[in-house]
């Protein structure tokens, strides 16, 4: 007798490739905002480097350097495309979204029970992911909508005199979770740095993915005071605009320019109270 | 009354049922496989060291062939066994280990070069030739010349179960789990199925079949310590017995293991002492060379058990609160070799015993392990009394065993007697034996039957608690029926059995719900395993001497002139005594006649045929000195047509050329 | 071997138990519930129990059953760690209740059945039809067309693969992943590690002959390898350790690329 096995079996025509690419996108597009965020992070922490670094920023990002004036246009743009990564990310991850009362209810109980840090924190991820819709929809409209309301004076005036400090102040805490154990779900679910020792290495992964958080969170707390300080400084100039300081020495008609642009971009008016 | 057709019933999901099933829907049959458990959890999971074949393919195993592999089985037998069966087991267990690395078991294999190995307690160096380089590996077993037991880290048996399991899906056989054979259905000369208990409702069901093959494991169950399953309660053979028509044989052999844990009774394989492992006494004295010279810790495990327990009784045990053990050392096998080859092994001591070791002692003490007797059958695993049932396995006594197994012969022993049972069955299934004509009186009588049994339980005038009578029973065989017996203690056994018998009938069962119903189970069971100790007891009071596992020490010689026989138990309705009879094993048909094993006690009592067969066999021998090692055999007992067609072709080896198609 | 050789026993461990005075009495809290029985309703029983040497789950459930409630469900088979019976809830956590030592918990121990699976009884539940189903659907067998002879040798095999791809058999198929997965518990068609585990052992098996492609079409879907969360309960709470995040990490990789 020989030893044959059972033949294989024959395969439909076609793979049905949906279910790998929408994992796919979903992990790219959260991987693209993560990074945008912590980025964006930084570059709003500028401010903590004095007024000048962050008004050099914000020009930068409206392509002034590049371009020879800026254009918030830009800036616009580009939040409307993080604006569609968050919708295609928040599409493909409400899949993941426990979808009825009872599936709740044994997530709840299978939590409850198990005391396991890594599902808990995936919850914590649907619940801040579920935040994060609204609140970064809200912050991003507002952006879209105002995208030159970007700069020293004017971002102060908005988290303090338009009183959106708290909402940042939620959105910071929120996105740093959500991005923090995103990016280390994301690393272990691909099998990045698991080496030939993955408890090991996944414990030090849980560890930096902490470090992360906190280094960001505490980032974004000074960043977020230091507008506020501002912001209560010039409560009583709301609208001005900053001048930075080389400006100052330099020839009048790029002060001109500016303050052109400003005016353009209708800016004048205090930050909607949004 | 629910009834369910199938050509062939195999009871028992184990190595030997599977492969039992596999044979059978291979001819185009339909087969259905019952199984107290799912299959996988079938106690052949828990074989840890290895499966015997004469592959030869590693340095230690050259030179090794089916030859070699017969005498050890035989001697290991201590000539108990039947050799036909061996020379065809021995034939067919090199295909069986080549089918299964087909099918999937990732055997460990040969690595060229240079090793470190721990032989006789010395650091020794093994060369392993290019050529074998990726072949199926050994390890070193008890009782044998050679390196020959091919094995999967120490989960060998999980590794074969699984693959076994996975390919009995890939061929669509229903397995009905938690369903548990409880009677057998004939009339007195042919078997037609089972009455069976679903596990989960409690409902009763009949199979009918044309053909029905028990392979339902060991017995190990009937004593205390033992290493086997807790499912493991001998019911298949139980139900075989109660037929009154089919017969048992060799229950009084019963082996014991050297290495159980102590006082769990988990087993560490015999793979410790074959890579290397010691056995030690309360000094840290390694005692087995004073008992062993030859063998030492790798003698027979009857031979191993035995010095063991004579050294406890010198006073050399280590004092515990559970009792007296001894040590097994297998520290000097490094903690890599630990890691790798004996994983199960470091698990169930960090687990249970809360050691690592690669840096402390084992305590281990010899414990119930292996059932050699089980539902006697022909060499093609049909009984000779009941038409129509058939045994495989470790609930099969075909006998290739006798008094005592050699470690590894046994999962090699299920899967080759399925791959050969399988196609008898089969046969058997295309023959006009294979036709029924079932009444349905029969059925329904056999039905009635159990349901009014299993409803008797719950009379009010009954107060014993069956698990209470299941616990006295184990103790009473662990305590007198064991390694060590004579005429005293077993007269006590056999007396205190049928006490218990007569107490059993009194068992109450407390709850009536539907569903599985534990203390139901535990009281049919129990009256069960009752018959079963009897006749272990009563089997092995009266064989007066001393034969492999079965030592008296009060006939301490091996008797070949009275008792080379195999016993046969059988039972009549309403009887409390089993009926014995023995059957004669021809010492002029023998290949290899009795003589010394090579190790444990070289004196015995010779069968008066035995010195003119050997002078036979000493002639055919040197006729055929050098020439063709086939031939030879030929000469001296002819076996090959016993074996199904497709098994009898040669197996090639490295260096050997085996029969192609 | 000489006969006076000594063998070092200095580190003579004797058998560990911490409690052998002060033993406790355990409160033993167990899930009752009999589905066959329509007057069952589910509850909590609780049994105090004299703690022993040594004393096991396996032993304690057994003297319950012994001499407090022969009615009392539960699967061992083995008692040794090796068969995947006995897998319950522990205090809330998926584990084989056979090699749990009483000492290791505090004195209030609470059992439950294994949830994601049908309840059989109290303790008991029937994991060995979801295992086959599993099975069947993922097809966890080796496929493959070619006819070998088993007179000829074997073929041969890379010592170290046999071993890697053993690494990934040593799964018992206990049923503590699907427990312990928040995935699984959520959606019932879900396969759990067990399942892509064991696809990732043939797809390292080269003697099953099935490509990539083929393995996407069983496992290639939102009830396989995309469904996975990364929860990693499974890797954590998996007796036997086997590498499972590895292992689905790999096995999405794959399928990832044979889209
Ligand atoms: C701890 C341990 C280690 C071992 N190690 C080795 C080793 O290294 N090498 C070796 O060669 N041998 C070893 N053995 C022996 C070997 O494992 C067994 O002899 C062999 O596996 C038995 O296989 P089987 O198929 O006959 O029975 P089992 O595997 O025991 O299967 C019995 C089957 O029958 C079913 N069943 C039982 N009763 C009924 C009923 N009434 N109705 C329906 N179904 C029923 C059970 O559910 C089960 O599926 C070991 C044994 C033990 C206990
Ligand atoms: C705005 C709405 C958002 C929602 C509703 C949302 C929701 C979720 C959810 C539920 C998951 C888990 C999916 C899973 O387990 O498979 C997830 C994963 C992730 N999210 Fe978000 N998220 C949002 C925004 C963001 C933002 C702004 C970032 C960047 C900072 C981000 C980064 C990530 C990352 C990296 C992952 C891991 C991806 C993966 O596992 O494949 N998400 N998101
Ligand atoms: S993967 Fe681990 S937890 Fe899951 S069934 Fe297998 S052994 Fe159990
Ligand atoms: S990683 Fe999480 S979701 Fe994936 S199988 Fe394991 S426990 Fe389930
Ligand atoms: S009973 Fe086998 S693993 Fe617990």
């Amino acid at each position: 007798m020989q030893s044959a096995n059972k033949p294989i079996p024959v395969r439909s025509a076609h793979l049905n490739r949906w279910p790998a690419w929408m994992d796919m996108a979903q992990g790219a597009t959260g991987l693209i905002l993560v990074l945008f965020m912590w980025t964006h992070m930084f570059l709003v922490s500028s401010i903590l480097l004095g007024k000048d670094a962050m008004y050099f920023v914000a020009r930068l990002f409206e392509g002034e350097p590049m371009l020879g004036k800026p254009y918030p246009i830009l800036v616009s743009l580009f939040a409307v495309f993080i604006l569609t990564l968050i919708v295609v990310h928040a599409v493909l991850a409400l899949r993941k979204f426990p979808n009825s009362a009872s599936q709740y209810r044994t997530l709840h109980q299978h939590l409850g029970n198990l005391k396991h840090a890594d599902s808990s924190l995936w919850y914590v991820q649907v619940l801040t992911g579920f935040a994060l819709f609204f609140l970064a929809s809200v912050h991003l409209y507002q952006l879209i909508t105002h995208p030159a309301d970007i700069g020293p004076y004017a971002s102060s005036d908005r988290v303090w005199s338009g009183r959106v400090w708290p909402l940042y102040l939620i959105l910071l805490f929120v996105v740093e979770l959500h991005a923090g154990i995103g990016i280390y779900r994301l690393v272990i679910k691909w099998g990045l740095f698991l080496g030939d020792n993955a408890k090991r290495n996944r414990k030090i992964l849980h560890s930096i993915k902490w470090a992360l958080t906190i280094f960001f969170i505490v980032l974004g707390l000074f960043t977020l005071g230091a507008y506020m300080k501002i912001g209560a400084e010039h409560a009583d100039r709301v609208g001005e605009r900053y001048v930075p300081s080389y400006h100052q020495t330099e020839s009048n008609h790029q002060i001109q320019t500016d303050l052109q642009v400003e005016s353009d971009a209708d800016a004048e008016s205090p930050a909607s109270p949004h | 009354m629910k009834t369910i057709y199938t050509d062939a019933l195999v009871i028992g999901g184990g190595l030997a049922g599977l492969r039992v099933a596999i044979g059978i829907r291979r001819r185009g049959h339909d087969v259905v496989v019952l199984s107290l458990v799912p299959p996988k959890r079938s106690h052949s999971a828990a074989a840890q060291g290895g499966m015997q074949a004469s592959l030869g393919n590693s340095s230690m195993g050259q030179g090794d062939n089916e030859d070699v592999h017969f005498f050890d089985t035989v001697r290991g037998s201590d000539w108990g066994a039947d050799q036909d069966v061996v020379r065809m087991f021995v034939n067919t267990a090199p295909k069986a280990v080549r089918e299964l690395a087909a099918w999937g078991v990732p055997w460990n294999r040969v690595e060229r070069g240079d090793h470190q190995s721990v032989i006789d307690g010395k650091n020794v160096t093994l060369t392993e030739s290019e050529e074998a380089h990726g072949l199926i590996t050994a390890r070193n077993f008890g009782g044998t010349q050679k390196w020959r037991t091919s094995y999967v880290s120490d989960g060998t048996g999980h590794s074969m179960l699984y693959t076994m399991s996975n390919q009995a899906i890939a061929e669509d056989i229903p397995v009905h789990e938690r369903m548990e054979a409880v009677a057998l259905i004939h009339d007195g000369e042919r078997c037609s199925g089972a009455v069976v208990r679903n596990l989960k409702t409690g409902e009763l069901i009949n199979y009918v079949a044309k053909s029905t093959c028990i392979a339902t494991g060991g017995y190990g169950r009937l004593y205390r310590a033992t290493t086997n399953a807790v499912i493991n309660e001998g019911m298949g053979t139980a139900i075989a017995l109660e037929t009154g028509v089919a017969a048992l044989g060799n229950m009084e052999a019963v082996q014991f293991h050297p290495t159980a844990i102590f006082p769990a009774g988990i087993l560490v394989t015999e793979g410790c002492r074959g890579d290397g492992g010691l056995l030690l006494d309360v000094d840290g004295h390694r005692f087995m060379p004073d008992y062993e010279p030859g063998k030492k810790e790798l003698a027979s495990r009857d031979v191993v058990s035995r010095c063991m327990e004579t050294h406890i009784a010198s006073g050399k045990g280590v004092q515990s609160r559970f009792g007296e053990h001894l040590w097994l050392d297998i520290r000097l096998l490094g903690k890599k070799h630990i890691d790798t080859r004996l994983r199960e092994v470091k698990e169930i001591c960090n687990y249970f015993l809360g050691i690592e070791p690669a840096d402390s002692l084992i305590p281990v003490r010899p414990a119930q392990h292996y059932s050699m007797g089980g539902v006697r059958t022909d060499f093609r695993g049909e009984s000779p009394t009941l038409k129509g049932l058939f045994a495989a396995g470790e609930s099969a006594c075909w006998d290739m065993h006798g008094f005592n197994r050699l470690g590894g012969n046994s999962v090699a022993e299920t899967v080759v007697a399925g791959m050969i049972v399988g196609e008898y069955m089969s046969d058997f299934l295309e023959s006009s034996a294979g036709d029924i004509t079932v009444s349905s009186a029969l059925i329904r009588d056999a039905y009635n039957k159990q349901a009014k049994y299993m409803a008797g339980f719950g009379d009010r005038n009954r107060t014993e608690n069956p698990l209470h009578i299941m616990r006295e029973m184990q103790e009473l065989m662990s305590a007198n029926v064991a390694i060590f017996r004579n005429t005293e203690r077993l007269s006590s056994a056999v007396e205190k059995l049928q006490q218990l018998a007569i107490r059993a009938q009194k068992i109450s069962v407390r709850s009536s719900a539907r569903g599985a119903n534990p203390d139901l189970v535990a009281a049919y069971r129990v009256q069960k395993m009752i018959k079963l100790s009897l006749c272990v007891a009563q089997g092995a009071l009266q064989r007066e001497e001393s034969r492999g596992a079965h030592f008296r020490e009060d006939f301490p010689l091996r008797n070949d002139k009275d008792w080379l026989c195999r016993t046969l138990a059988t039972w009549s309705e309403g009887a409390t005594m089993p009926t014995l009879n023995y059957e004669p094993l021809h010492v002029n048909k023998m290949e290899l006649p009795p003589g010394w094993r090579g190790y444990g006690v070289e004196d015995r009592v010779d069968h008066p045929d035995t010195a003119a067969r050997q002078a036979e066999v000493d002639a055919v021998r040197a006729k055929f000195e050098g020439g063709d090692r086939f031939a030879a055999q030929e000469a001296l007992m002819p076996y090959s047509d016993k074996l199904p067609e497709k098994l009898r072709r040669r197996n090639a080896r490295l260096g050997e050329k085996g029969d192609t198609q | 071997m000489s006969q006076n050789t000594k063998h070092e026993v200095s580190s003579l461990n004797t058998i560990p138990v911490k409690n052998v005075d002060g033993l406790r009495r355990l409160t033993i809290n167990i899930f009752r519930h009999n589905p066959e029985d329509a007057n069952s309703v589910p509850h909590m029983d609780s049994f105090v129990i004299e703690e022993a040497d040594s004393m096991t789950l396996f032993i304690a459930l057994n003297e319950l059953r012994e001499n407090q409630d022969p009615t009392l469900q539960f699967d061992f088979v083995c008692r040794a760690g090796i068969c995947g019976s006995c897998a319950m809830l522990v205090n809330g956590r998926p584990t084989l209740a056979c090699r749990t030592l009483t000492k290791d918990l505090p004195e209030v121990i609470t059992l439950a059945p294994l949830p994601g699976f049908a309840l059989i009884g109290d303790l008991s539940v029937d994991t060995g039809v979801w295992m086959r189903g599993m099975s069947e659907r993922l097809q966890t067998w080796v496929h493959s067309q070619e006819e070998r002879d088993f007179c000829e040798m074997e073929e041969k095999m890379e010592p170290e693969l046999a071993d890697k791809i053993y690494e990934l058999e040593r799964c018992i198929e206990c049923g503590c992943c699907i427990a312990a997965c928040g995935t699984a518990q959520m959606r019932p068609d879900f396969v759990g590690a067990v399942g892509i585990n064991q696809l990732a052992r043939f797809r390292l098996d080269p003697r099953d002959e099935r490509t990539d492609a083929d393995f996407y079409e069983v496992v290639g879907d939102e009830n396989g390898v995309f469904g996975c969360m990364t929860l990693l309960g499974c890797d954590d709470m998996c007796p036997k350790s086997l590498p499972l995040a590895q292992q689905l990490a790999y096995m999405r990789r794959k399928m990832a690329l044979a889209s």
